[in-house]
């Protein structure tokens, strides 16, 4: 037997905790978050924490669930720029199926296909695991700095559409899925046990060898094709790129203590035999930028003295970074498979 | 003296000014480098210690064995409909379509690619078996959920908002703030199950990226319309269906639990035109049904799936359906959760009781979408529903 649910008594307890209204306006870039954080609703260093799914702003319930545990300091996750960083990422969203111009590719010489898909190859395996690693976080996050959740979440469906377009690129040609990249160094950025050694070794490390990679894809890329995929690429690691270099100048400012723990993780991630994830050293991915670098197989060594240009300017650009990030003395204590490209 | 000579003088010039060490270029004559190299070299600028790591060594020719690999040379794929452009459906073509009942690589390996050789490190996927999560049209509801993208910021009428009397701009608040924090707490949840998830099933990941990213979005929106007009954020969300999600120990527990509340939920943006007070939230719920819609598809598809690979698993799915009913209809009595809808559905403070009679006609009809919806994937809930929901759907016993 059942009964129609019984009305309770109405409360209206929670009419009255609207206590200080005040509107938001749209700028010209419309609704954003940085609007909606005014009016005393920004983070806080100092903010009172429950560990519940509270978001910020809201009034605690004296009943909820904790939800397991979450980092208890803004700093140990908040990036400054991420409010700005996710209204980009929604904004700049774009389709793997329609904004590349796939009708323009032609069949390209057997070598210089086959090179193509072995990097796209190894760029699906990359972006597979950077976007698990957001993912994992995603429950460490405190609903005091859920716009961090918010730009993870949206690095999460970037890196998705990495993995799509590059698995298109090596079939969409007549070449097909080569070889597996196995020693990329990507277990260690599911390894990490803290938020800002993720960061540093994901966004900062790894995002930033493949950024400076990407950058390089007018070089790399034999088509109109290939070359607006690193584009569109580029485009999203760069902002990921930003939020682990705001992360890290962040952590540093606030907690400056931490900065020998820092160095600690990079030195462990800089002895692996190419320098951390993000590796483009492994011979399939070295030897396939070489043809491509050097427009051939016949050119193969011009196509390698360009790659030593490229792993130049990915450890150029890597120590530049951190210099930003407040990280400057790392120059003199770089793993050695990266010191000889420093100069 | 000859062309070559002089070609030589010059790149030896060249080679000091870029402070390579003296004689680096003829070592590297001597082992076997040529002009392209050298010559590469130097225009690419290299400085001393790179360019000896490059040439100061004998010549080791490429491996290029990883060009060996099979591959379906010459298959390539196409789009079938110019106007979706090359879509993960159209890539799945030849071995590349095929998706293993199966997966045994524990490794990161992209699936269709050629195994390394040698022993590789585990990656702790534990999702092997493709029916544990598989959904036959990820591949489509991912690239649909591309085409459907919106932005908050933009695509909603933040300036046309104007002001409303304050008990309905409180009970909007309220709202908003309670699904902002659904819609977070959900991707959340969602997004710790990515790294179990093997590449061997990468379109149902790429779907569920999309889904995040859907949620994300609600959050984000859903937040901005609680502060875009004087109002604010209200008492926080009920933590009980969401703390059931997280317990979840296996991905078809999840999909069960979130079985009831995605059937709720996209009933009620179905229908939450009728709560709003402006095209802006007209437009904010049925943009969150589109996006929820989707997510109901997979649900649907996945569990029916599912059930046809694990016939043995039926009954236990009860348990997991029946948690998130007790737990989601303890939420629909909670004040902060029913009186805003009530007072929204009774047009104010003073419509309340008209309101309350509006509302358990709406949780009628999200309780039968639930049981059609799992009807539709072949599960026959009604017989067994708990009592505090088919106290929506049964007529009072006299």
């Amino acid at each position: 037997m059942s009964a129609t649910p019984e009305t309770p008594a109405l409360d209206l307890s929670w009419l009255d905790l609207f206590d200080e209204p005040a509107a938001v306006e749209p700028s010209d870039r419309g609704l954003t978050l940085e609007a909606i954080a005014a009016n005393g609703l920004a983070a806080r260093e100092d903010a009172p924490r429950d560990m519940t799914p509270r978001l910020r702003g809201a009034s605690a319930r004296a009943n909820a669930h904790r939800q397991g545990l979450t980092y208890q300091t803004k700093a140990d996750v908040w990036a400054d720029q991420c409010l700005a960083l996710y209204e980009e990422a929604v904004q700049r969203q774009w389709s793997s199926a329609r904004d590349i111009p796939w009708g323009e590719l032609e069949p390209l010489p057997d070598e210089t296909e086959r090179a193509v898909c072995q990097l796209a190859t190894m760029l699906a395996e990359v972006e597979f695991i950077a976007g698990d690693v957001p993912g994992q976080w995603l429950p460490s996050i405190s609903g005091d700095e859920f716009e961090v959740g918010l730009f993870l979440m949206s690095q999460i469906m970037d890196e998705a559409r990495h993995t799509d377009v590059f698995r298109k690129r090596a079939l969409a040609n007549g070449g097909g899925l080569l070889a597996q990249g196995a020693g990329l160094g990507l277990r260690n950025l599911l390894d990490a046990k803290d938020f800002t050694e993720m960061s540093v070794l994901m966004h900062v490390q790894a995002e930033g060898f493949v950024q400076s990679m990407f950058r390089m894809g007018e070089l790399i890329g034999p088509t109109a094709a290939d070359k607006r995929i690193f584009r569109m690429a580029a485009q999203d690691e760069s902002r990921h790129l930003a939020f682990g270099v705001m992360h890290l100048k962040h952590v540093l400012a606030e907690t400056p203590e931490r900065r020998e723990e820092i160095h600690h993780y990079l030195d462990r991630a800089e002895e692996r035999s190419g320098g951390g994830s993000g590796d483009v050293t492994f011979p399939p991915v070295f030897e396939s930028l070489a043809i491509l670098l050097g427009g051939g197989r016949d050119h193969f060594d011009e196509g390698v003295a360009k790659f030593l240009l490229l792993r130049r300017r990915q450890v150029r650009e890597y120590l530049h970074r951190l210099d930003v990030a407040g990280l400057g003395d790392r120059r003199e204590r770089l793993g050695p498979a990266l010191t000889p490209f420093a100069a | 003296m000859p062309a070559d000579a002089a070609l030589l003088e010059a790149a030896r010039a060249r080679a000091r000014a870029l402070g390579w060490d003296d004689g680096l270029i003829d070592r590297a004559l001597e082992h076997g480098y040529g002009a392209d190299a050298i010559g590469g070299a130097l225009d690419a600028k290299l400085a001393g210690k790179q360019a000896s790591l490059f040439l100061d060594r004998p010549r080791i020719p490429p491996d290029l064995t990883w060009m060996q690999s099979p591959t379906e040379w010459g298959v390539r794929a196409t789009p079938a409909d110019a106007e979706h452009g090359l879509t993960v459906a159209d890539i799945m073509v030849g071995s590349y379509g095929e998706v293993p009942d199966l997966w045994t690589d524990r490794t990161e390996i992209a699936r269709g690619s050629h195994p390394a050789e040698g022993t590789i490190e585990d990656m702790g996927y534990t999702i092997f078996e493709k029916a544990i999560a598989w959904a036959p049209s990820v591949a489509d509801l991912y690239e649909e959920a591309i085409r459907e993208r919106w932005a908050a910021a933009t695509d909603l009428g933040w300036r046309s908002l104007e002001a409303l009397p304050e008990d309905i701009e409180r009970a909007i608040c309220q709202l908003m703030t309670e699904q902002s924090e659904r819609a977070y707490a959900q991707a959340v949840v969602l997004g710790r199950w990515l790294p179990e998830i093997s590449y061997g099933f990468v379109e149902l990941k790429l779907f569920l990226g999309s889904v995040i990213y859907d949620l994300a979005r609600h959050a984000e929106a859903f937040r901005k319309r609680a502060l875009a007009n004087g109002g604010g954020l209200g008492l926080q969300a009920p933590t009980d269906l969401v703390r059931g999600a997280a317990e979840a120990r296996s991905f078809p527990e999840l999909a069960a639990y979130l079985f009831v509340q995605d059937s709720a939920m996209l009933a009620f943006f179905d229908e939450a035109g009728a709560l709003a007070r402006n095209q802006l939230e007209r437009d904010l719920y049925a943009l969150a049904a589109r996006d929820r819609a989707r997510l109901m598809r997979y649900q649907i598809e996945r569990l029916a799936s599912y059930l046809e690979a694990y016939p043995d698993r039926r009954v236990e799915q009860h348990l997991y359906l029946r948690k998130a009913e007790i737990r989601m209809a303890r939420e629909w009595r909670d004040p902060a959760v029913r009186e805003p809808l009530a007072l929204l559905l009774g047009g104010g403070r003073d419509g309340m009781a008209q309101g309350e009679a509006a509302l358990l006609a709406m949780r009628r009809r999200q309780v039968e979408a639930y049981l059609a919806n799992l009807a539709a994937a072949g599960f026959e809930r009604a017989p067994r529903l708990h009592s505090a929901l088919r106290a929506y759907v049964e007529p009072a016993a006299d």
